[in-house]
């Protein structure tokens, strides 16, 4: 399950982080991303996702969304969640 | 006074160090390593808001070249141990202020360094970057330590502009090397054509 999205360090980004960490196939995230037609760009230990907002995926399963807006960084994290079977957050 | 060449990355030690090079009198030039993706377009403001700050206070021109970096990160992380990541980044920034350097007739490299900040700021790591490297590397504040540097940050009026929300760098591995062995650092490097690298952002460098 994923925590609740919070703001990171520098407070520039929301960010999703599973507890536990969530092993994920990166070359197959991108293979369904790009099938759907998001770009991504495959930086071998993390993927960098032209979502709106951009979005990177590490292999732990952490979802990080350029965004200082929650609401934005909620949607992404939904449509990410629903086109990649990830499980939820917890709720609020 | 000589003229030199200051890494800049929009937070809170590389203004400082600008300041104390400006104020003994040196001609500066910034450059800025632009790590977008990895980031977002906020050091990038904070570099300009800094320099805007600096030049009105030192009355100096003080040019800045924006230089891709992102990509390198990319080759970096595709092909090298993530361990040792920080180090050949820096290594590569490193490479690139040298080249503006030759290019502007700069006859020394500066940054905000001081000694055991961040993993990128031990000595061994610090030797193993700057090693890539021919001319003198300056660091106004080795011997500072951060509540010294905020204090004259917030003087000079920096402060408020380097703590600005930002997306830290998402290249940074989880854990990075604090002790670095220079020949592994070749090893990893060896995997990269850094030449075609360096050629590359220094091509596609801009002027602020």
């Amino acid at each position: 399950m994923y925590r609740k999205l919070r703001l990171c360090s520098n407070s520039g980004a929301y960010e999703a982080i599973p507890d536990p960490p969530i092993p994920l196939d990166l070359a197959a995230v991108r293979r369904t991303l790009e099938r759907v037609g998001i770009a991504v760009v495959d930086a071998r230990v993390m993927l960098l996702v032209g979502t709106t907002p951009e979005a990177t995926i590490s292999r732990n399963g952490r979802l990080l969304f350029k965004t200082r807006d929650p609401a934005a960084a909620e949607v992404t994290f939904e449509k990410l969640r629903a086109l990649l079977k990830l499980p939820g957050a917890a709720p609020s | 006074m000589a003229r030199g060449v200051m890494l800049m990355s929009g937070g809170i030690d590389s203004p400082v160090a600008l300041h104390y090079l400006l104020r003994q009198g040196h001609e500066m030039i910034g450059v800025h390593m632009d790590n977008r993706p990895f980031t977002d377009d906020s050091p990038l403001e904070k570099v300009a808001d800094h320099l805007t700050l600096l030049r009105e206070r030192y009355h100096q021109p003080i040019p800045v070249y924006l230089v891709p970096h992102g990509t390198t990160q990319v080759t970096l992380m595709r092909n090298t141990d993530r361990h040792v990541g920080c180090v050949l980044c820096r290594r590569f920034m490193w490479r690139s202020a040298e080249r503006i350097a030759e290019r502007e007739g700069a006859s020394f490299l500066a940054t905000g360094e001081a000694l055991g900040q961040v993993a990128s700021q031990t000595l061994s790591n610090m030797r193993s970057a700057t090693i890539a490297v021919r001319l003198p590397v300056v660091r106004p504040l080795i011997g500072f330590d951060k509540q010294e540097i905020e204090a004259v940050a917030k003087s000079i009026g920096t402060y408020a502009i380097s703590t600005r929300p930002g997306v830290c760098c998402q290249a940074v591995p989880d854990k990075p090397a604090t002790r670095s062995n220079l020949i592994q650092i070749l090893r990893e490097e060896e995997r990269v054509d850094v030449d075609q690298i360096v050629d590359d952002c220094i091509r596609k460098a801009t002027i602020l």
